[in-house]
């Protein structure tokens, strides 16, 4: 964890609204995400998690500060530059709503590849279908799929383009416990055997706790960045944070 | 509820700008139609009245037949002096009014180009009758009063560049002479007659030039003082022989405004017919924005019903809506359409129709109409997605993803479409072979039943056409392809809808293409088959007389073998429906310049033909049974009764020869001594083709200008040119109909866009670039624009080949052309490709993260 950074946030601010109904959502965060890394954000609703996120995967841009990824600064970078580092450095999961309903499951998974041209690696593609647990699932349409099935196309979708980074807004806020160990464990996989880097925003103290790192966000600062060592030591932080 | 409607009328501001655009153009069309209608023939009603001031009573031959162009034959001098010694009479003038003259400019060119008629008329014979009668404002000069003298009108005078004491050549039917201008006038304040010129002349010199010695066209008569007109035309009509009859002078004003009333009529129909064809688009299109609409808010209506509003509240806000837009779009239309008219205008205007329009009028009718049509229609349209989105029970209905319509709702559809063709075809065809009347309109209802059959069926076919016209997409364009497809079948009945309202402006196109190209082609092959002529002479205008004695000129000239004079026109035939046309050929020539195609005799029956002998067209003869052998009586035009024997039939190709030919040796009998329809020219074997047409132009040019010298291929050249005008002019008006079409196809567009914002935001999330999106949306216009035009393609060439079935015994053959059909899917794919402009723009500028926090 002493290599260089594959995020990397400086001084980090985005205020939404002006003068007196000013919010400032993030408020000065600078942060690194070192490669292979597990990162979970936590925070009270309205903390400015995924205001974070979006502009650490280059979704917002920051009011100050900068953000840099594999080390391009994407202040520097136009609309179709940030579309292009969106499609082929960066995977997404987000809380709900992952999947276009008109493309297969295996379409969903591809979607990256194909708006870039690029021609799918078959071994990953049979590697991820393989642990995400959908070799006979893979023509369905999304409304074919539970939710916890779209949203381990979802997963496999974000790790088929070998991003640089792969930013979950609250994956598991929809799901049943037991939908979500499933995708937490992908994502744990995804970081042990692909060496991925991942950056998850959770309410779960469970979720995070299988997480390399932990950051507590509250008004839009870091106020804690650790590592968890159980259930019940997030739910501390979590406590913590909150008093 | 009603606010609530109007909220969401400005909630929604851009599907309601387009749904009322569609509106709008559809009214403004039909307001435009009347206004122009309106105003031509209050400037007509103004012509004649300013022309019939100070008379009192109007005396003319009765009219035997009537013809197309509905004019009296000509009267004979000595009814002016019966008509004279009348009990209070105090002016009676004969008079000349003949539109078949030509003022010919400076450059040998007729003015007003043959569009418009150019009338030759006598100046009247004395001061008093000038100062009672004349209706002309001499602007500069005089009226002739020598038979060299001509005054033309200011219009005329300006358009050939003339000033007075200028020479000016006539051309009547006689040979064209040159007349030294003596004077320049207006009739009363009216500057346009629509194109039409005036040339003054003397009596004798008016007479003499329209082949009318010793005639008259009318007689105009002044009452004496206290003598009102019906008293006059009482003691005019008692001294009347029995072959003229009398009128006032308001009745008279008031017939020629009917007469020019009708002819206003069929140009009003024909044009609201394509105003109707544009308002049926518009209707779907209306249909379509409701039925996407209230889908959409199937939600808002469950959650307000579950709060207590009942259907009829639901349905009474939804038609509010409709109804707002529809009134606000009529008020627009219609004052859209007052300034639209002068623009329907300029395209009678490119066919050289001159009609005159001054002012703008603008009636209560056309108000009226306007916004009853625009405003009911809106409400109809809507009130079907209203009535289906109450259906649905609250509670289904506050489900995420709410169905609306069920699958047997959808066989139901599917059924009704069907059986709604089929009878729409069945109208078309019954209505086709005459079991209906009247025939046109019939074939319109059907029309429209297939159309509305067609849509209905049409969201079955959505999947499959998708897939031909979106693989080739897929293919080449990878994902974007594929979601364009897929985007256009995940809700066929809105595609189907949309594709629906460009497939009747296409269908129309393809079937007015196709139909065209099989006229053109059969008259080709007419011409090919039917004319042997080397060379004829027709007149400029390509369908007014020329003088006959052209005939007799050509004749002189070195070179020629034969000059046939032939003639086409008109006769009440004792026993059959309508006035006949017929052609009256010189038997001696005959042979060198057609090629009959008999079936009942042979070049000989033609040759020989006798001065009381006819041949007669086959499907005419049998629908009158009349066959070889048999007599049939005939009254002409100018009163003449005539009887003919058959001596044969023959197949008439394109109707070219109407229903008999007979000897123009009668000629005279028909009123047709003085002029011909055409004179057909051979040349001998050893002819120089080239000098001897030379020779021929040189006869014509000067003494004939009205005429011009054509060879088949010519001939061919200008009927095709003149059908391609026409052509033009019904492309054109069906244009806005397209038009109408195209903004159904970004208002489905951008409907879609908003119910797939959170889609586009979560593509663009993953990577998808601005261009792509752009590209996906266009590809969506490409796709739901092809099925329209392959649908409409489709339909438009079976509708050609239902129409032209009952035509193919007059030689019709069916030509598809193939090159013009293609370009037409091509122009419908464009047309798509900019329908799409502003939904791709804004949907490739959706914020990103806006789209994906969207609900
Ligand atoms: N587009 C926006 N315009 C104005 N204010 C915004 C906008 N987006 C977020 N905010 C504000 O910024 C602050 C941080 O919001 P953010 O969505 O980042 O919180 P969060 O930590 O993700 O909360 P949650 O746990 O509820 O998802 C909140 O006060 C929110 O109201
Ligand atoms: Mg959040």
């Amino acid at each position: 964890m002493n290599e260089s950074p594959i995020v990397a946030a400086h001084d980090l601010v985005r205020v939404f609204g002006e003068g007196d109904a000013a919010v400032r959502a993030v408020d000065g965060v600078t942060i690194d995400f070192p490669e292979g890394a597990f990162t979970a954000i936590m925070g009270p609703s309205g903390s400015g998690k995924s205001t974070l996120m979006h502009m650490l995967a280059g979704l917002d841009r920051p009011t100050s500060g900068t953000v840099t990824i594999d080390g391009t600064d994407l202040s520097t970078l136009d609309d179709a530059d940030l579309t292009e580092l969106r499609r082929d450095r960066v995977g997404f999961v987000f809380q709900f709503f992952n999947l276009l309903p008109v493309l297969t499951a295996d379409e969903n998974i591809l979607l990256p590849l194909s708006l870039a041209g690029r021609d799918p690696d078959n071994k990953l593609h049979d590697r991820l279908v393989e642990a995400v647990g959908l070799e006979d699932r893979l023509t369905h349409r999304p409304s074919e799929l539970s939710g916890g099935q779209q949203q381990r196309v979802a997963v496999a979708r974000a790790l088929m383009s070998q991003p640089s980074v792969v930013f979950a807004d609250e994956p598991t806020g929809n799901l049943d416990s037991k939908a979500s160990e499933g995708i937490l464990d992908l994502l744990r996989r995804a970081v042990d055997e692909f060496g991925q880097t991942v950056v998850m925003v959770t309410h779960e103290a469970y979720a995070a706790a299988i997480a390399d790192r932990v950051l507590v966000l509250v008004d839009g600062r870091v106020v804690n960045d650790e590592t968890p060592e159980s259930t019940e030591h997030v739910h501390d932080l979590m406590n913590q944070a909150a008093a | 509820m009603t606010s609530l409607a109007l909220r969401n009328l400005g909630a929604r501001k851009l599907r309601s700008f387009l749904t009322a655009l569609a509106i709008l153009l559809g009214v403004m069309m039909v307001a435009g139609t009347y206004v122009l209608t309106d105003t031509i023939e209050q400037s007509f009603d103004k012509i004649f009245a300013e022309s019939n001031e100070g008379v009192d009573a109007v005396v003319t031959s009765k009219q035997a037949v009537e013809t197309d162009d509905n004019t009296e034959p000509p009267i004979d001098a000595g009814v002016l002096d019966r008509v004279r010694e009348v009990d209070g009479v105090s002016i009676a003038e004969g008079n000349i009014g003949d539109p078949q003259v030509a003022i010919i400019d400076k450059e040998g060119e007729r003015i007003g180009g043959g569009g418009a008629p150019t009338f030759a008329i006598s100046a009247s014979t004395s001061d008093a009758a000038r100062e009672r009668f004349d209706p002309l404002t001499y602007v500069e000069g005089g009226p002739p009063e020598a038979k060299d003298q001509v005054t033309i009108d200011k219009a005329a005078a300006e358009k050939g560049d003339f000033s007075l004491g200028d020479q000016v050549t006539l051309a009547g039917k006689t040979e064209a002479r040159q007349y030294t201008l003596v004077g320049i006038a207006t009739l009363g304040d009216v500057e346009n007659f629509g194109g039409a010129s005036l040339a003054l002349l003397t009596l004798p010199e008016a007479q003499r030039i329209t082949g009318k010695q010793g005639q008259f066209d009318q007689i105009t008569v002044a009452a004496e003082e206290g003598v009102d007109q019906e008293t006059l035309a009482k003691n005019i009509g008692a001294a009347l022989p029995p072959t003229a009859e009398v009128e006032t002078g308001e009745e008279d004003t008031e017939s020629s405004q009917e007469d020019i009333g009708e002819f206003i009529n069929i140009l009003k129909t024909a044009l609201l017919v394509f105003a109707g064809v544009s308002l049926f688009v518009a209707a779907f299109l209306i249909f379509n924005t409701f039925s996407i609409t209230v889908a959409q808010r199937t939600r808002e209506f469950a959650m307000l019903r579950t709060l207590g509003a009942n259907r009829r509240q639901i349905i009474t806000s939804v038609v509010v809506e409709a109804f707002a837009i529809g009134l606000g779009a009529s008020v627009l239309g219609l004052l859209a359409g007052i300034g639209f008219a002068p623009v329907i205008g300029l395209l009678f205007d490119a066919i050289e129709i001159g009609l005159p329009k001054e002012g703008t009028v603008v009636e209560t009718r056309t108000i009226v109409v306007a916004l009853v049509l625009g405003t009911g229609l809106a409400v109809l349209a809507a009130l079907i997605p209203a009535v289906r989105a109450t259906r649905v029970s609250p509670v289904t209905g506050l489900r995420e993803g709410a169905v609306l319509e069920t699958s047997a709702g959808r066989r139901r559809r599917g059924v009704f479409g069907i059986a709604l063709t089929a009878l729409g075809g069945v109208v078309m065809a019954l209505a086709l072979f005459g079991a209906l009347t009247p025939g046109e309109a019939w074939v319109g209802v059907g029309a429209a039943t297939v159309f509305i059959g067609v849509a209905l069926l049409s969201p079955r076919l959505v999947r499959p056409m998708a897939s031909v016209v979106g693989r080739p997409l897929e293919a080449t364009r990878g994902v974007a392809g594929r979601l364009a497809r897929e985007n256009t079948t995940r809700n066929p009945g809105r595609t189907a809808t949309t594709a629906a309202a460009l497939m009747i402006g296409l269908a129309l196109v393809s079937f007015v293409t196709v139909f065209a190209a099989g006229l053109k082609g059969s008259i080709d092959d007419a011409i090919d088959e039917g004319i042997t002529a080397d060379l004829l002479l027709s007149n400029t205008d390509n369908f007014s007389d020329i003088p006959a004695l052209a005939a007799e000129e050509v004749k002189d000239v070195p070179g020629v073998e034969s000059s046939s004079p032939y003639r086409y026109t008109q006769a009440q035939v004792e026993g059959a429906d309508g006035t006949s046309y017929l052609s009256l050929i010189d038997p001696a020539t005959v042979s060198d310049i057609f090629d009959f195609d008999w079936r009942e005799g042979s070049a000989e029956t033609a040759s020989d033909l006798g001065p009381t002998d006819a041949f007669v067209d086959e499907g005419w003869a049998d629908d009158n049974d009349i066959g070889v052998g048999d007599s049939f009586a005939v009254t002409t035009p100018s009163g003449k009764e005539l009887e003919y024997a058959v001596t044969g039939t023959f197949k008439d190709n394109t109707d070219f020869f109407g229903d008999y030919v007979a000897s123009g040796q009668d000629a005279a009998a028909y009123g047709e001594a003085d002029n011909v329809t055409n004179v057909f020219i051979t040349l001998a074997d050893d002819a120089d083709g080239d000098a001897v047409r030379g020779e021929i132009e040189d006869v014509v040019d000067t003494a004939f200008p009205t005429a011009k010298v054509q060879n088949r291929e010519e001939l061919k050249d200008a009927i095709g040119s003149q059908l391609n005008q026409l052509l033009g002019v019904v492309y054109a008006l069906l244009g806005l109909a397209v038009i109408v079409s195209l903004f159904g196809i970004v208002n489905t567009l951008a409907l879609s866009i908003y119910e797939r914002t959170r889609e586009l935001g979560l593509l663009r999330a993953v990577g998808m670039s601005r261009r792509q999106v752009r590209r996906i949306i266009r590809y969506e216009a490409v796709i739901t624009a092809l099925i329209g035009a392959v649908l409409g393609l489709i339909l438009g060439i079976l509708f050609a080949i239902l129409v032209s079935r009952p035509l193919a015994d007059e030689g019709f053959v069916l030509k598809f052309p193939v090159a013009t059909l293609l370009v037409l899917l091509v122009l419908a794919a464009i047309a798509g490709v900019l329908a799409a402009i502003g939904p791709a723009r804004r949907a490739s500028r959706l914020d990103v993260l806006k789209a994906l926090a969207y609900e």
